[in-house]
């Protein structure tokens, strides 16, 4: 093609990646700005929204419900998913189609729907809510996330390594543990932040699921709601610095794997 | 080892890996989803649900008119924001596989950041930004372009559908470039070289060998335009009733488990027959072809 197409798309491309990233921009702007109302023109610079944040018992407390969270629908979802993904890219078997259908599931199923079944299934059998049941509800709605990431670095693996292992002896077990899994590690890392980031992230479910113990989302959800403050800019701000770290050193982890084979 | 016995050890392995993913989704998916149909069936009795099976909430959700338009309208937005999106992605998914080398892993990543802060922030952004006292109205007054804040920026369905199509345009640009990264460069030469336009390369070339991945991304995006419940909630306005909103009510204030389950079922049996009939369109229809020799 010619270059002055090239220039266009270019152009284009980076027009919509910067409505992609406007908001988050000047939310951030605004969380620095020292006016309390989010409006130009720009008053001056303070850290005053952040020293906020940071000194709030009730975010504080919201914040470690959200580890409590998090950190064990990491470990289920990356369990889980790993498991999936070496059947789905490493095995032929009947009904493999049925497998995949049941694993996208609960991401087809409108989040709305999902939690509201999840209402009415506790209800029936009896029990309480509490975090075991979020743990649950949101391990369920993240894991297609974390096996396509697991599947897609195994995807890449070449298959003859772990052949060439069967083929001198191993066992499947001895070859899954000695080949297959150290050639996986990055997959299983990139897979298991994933999961952490978007278990803090998640609303809807962990709204309907989790009764009083609140996790960080949904606490600030009627504030998200009502009113529009610079220390709700600033605590998003710092949600989503976190949340870009995460994610640019579980893409590192992923890639590198990808790039090595 | 015999043949047989390697055969028989990697059956037991694969049902070893899928029997525990099998259980845990359909005990704590599909089961719940179950006893949510099971509840369409029932009554509301006062304060109480009388589990005596009737047909009642449907064809009291047939005949109103109201739920009916808004199964409609929430089918059609996830129709219009999914190709609004596909018409968005189109270019940035050609481009990122086609031109780009070096910055290809950045600028995918950089895509996934917004896609995973959570429904809730992207939405308080846009609210900071679109607001009658908000930053966009805020900036034209004071450069003096307008005079009055511009009301119908936030709350309205213009405001729906700049969130819907901010929110889920990620979910269509990685479909689309996958398949367009997997394209031979060779078949576009081709078609340049035999005398093909841009326009005729596009609609001859690279769409039919990108149609998996439109269709894939056209679904996510559909599924998930259909069941948003935050996004026309927080930034329609009055507009902003849809009918997961109308069932969340059901489930909140109005307490009619019984109506809500079944509007629920209703909405999700249309995405059902609305997802199979896309499918098998496209895998009878010759863009299907790929699909179909692959098997």
């Amino acid at each position: 093609m010619r270059t002055r197409n090239w220039t266009a798309l270019r152009g284009y491309t980076f027009i919509v990646y910067g409505f992609v990233y406007l908001p988050i921009m000047l939310m951030g702007l605004f969380s620095l700005n020292s006016s309390d109302i989010i409006a130009f023109p720009l008053t001056g610079f303070t850290l005053e929204w952040y020293d906020q944040v940071l000194h709030d018992q009730r975010i504080f407390k919201g914040l470690l419900t959200t580890m409590a969270v998090a950190f064990p629908v990491t470990i289920i979802t990356t369990t889980l998913g790993s498991m999936a993904a070496i059947a789905l890219t490493r095995y032929q078997f009947r009904f493999k189609t049925l497998f995949m259908a049941l694993l996208v599931l609960p991401f087809f199923v409108p989040k709305l729907i999902f939690a509201i079944a999840q209402v009415t299934f506790l209800n029936d059998i009896g029990i309480s809510k509490g975090l075991p049941t979020v743990w649950i509800s949101q391990s369920l709605i993240i894991l297609p996330f974390v096996t396509v990431v697991i599947a897609s670095v195994l995807f890449k693996m070449d298959r003859s390594l772990e052949e060439a292992a069967e083929d001198l002896g191993a066992s499947s077990w001895q070859s899954f543990r000695l080949v297959t899994l150290p050639l996986m590690k990055n997959g299983i890392m990139a897979g298991s932040f994933i999961s952490f980031v978007l278990s803090n992230a998640e609303y809807t479910v962990s709204f309907f699921t989790s009764g009083r113990v609140q996790p960080l989302s949904v606490l600030v959800a009627s504030d998200f709601r009502f009113h529009l403050s610079p220390s709700l800019n600033a605590l998003a701000m710092l949600i989503v610095v976190f949340n870009i770290l995460v994610i640019v050193v579980s893409e590192w982890f992923r890639r590198r794997t990808i790039h090595e084979l | 080892m015999k043949m047989v016995t390697i055969e028989r050890e990697r059956l037991r392995t694969a049902l070893l890996l899928t029997t525990p993913n099998l259980l845990f989704i359909t005990a704590f998916c599909v089961l719940p989803l179950a006893v949510l149909f099971s509840y369409s069936f029932f009554q509301v009795d006062f304060v109480s649900i009388l589990r005596e099976p009737t047909l009642d909430n449907y064809s009291r959700i047939a005949e109103s008119a109201t739920y009916r338009g808004l199964v409609a309208k929430a089918l059609l937005y996830g129709l219009g924001i999914a190709s609004l999106c596909a018409l968005i992605a189109y270019p940035i998914a050609f481009y990122i596989a086609k031109r780009v080398k070096v910055y290809k892993a950045a600028l995918l990543t950089l895509l996934l950041i917004p896609l995973y802060t959570g429904d809730l922030i992207r939405i308080f952004a846009w609210r900071v930004v679109l607001g009658a006292e908000g930053v966009l109205n805020s900036l034209l007054l004071w450069l003096g372009i307008i005079s009055e804040p511009i009301w119908v920026l936030l709350f309205s369905p213009f405001a729906t559908t700049v969130v819907l199509t901010y929110n889920y345009l990620p979910f269509m640009i990685f479909p689309l470039w996958a398949a367009i990264e997997a394209m031979d460069d060779s078949y576009i030469e081709a078609a340049m070289d035999l005398g093909c336009r841009h326009v005729a390369v596009f609609f001859k070339v690279v769409l039919p060998l990108s149609g998996a991945g439109l269709v894939a991304g056209f679904l996510m995006v559909f599924a998930l335009v259909v069941g948003d419940y935050l996004t026309p909630q927080l930034m329609g306005g009055s507009s902003g009733v849809t009918v997961t909103s109308a069932i969340h009510d059901m489930f909140g204030a109005a307490f009619d488990w019984p109506t809500g389950s079944a509007l629920a079922w209703i909405l999700l049996a249309s995405m059902i027959l609305f997802v199979v009939c896309v499918l098998y369109a496209f895998y009878r229809s010759p863009w299907g072809r790929g699909v179909r020799r692959s098997k």
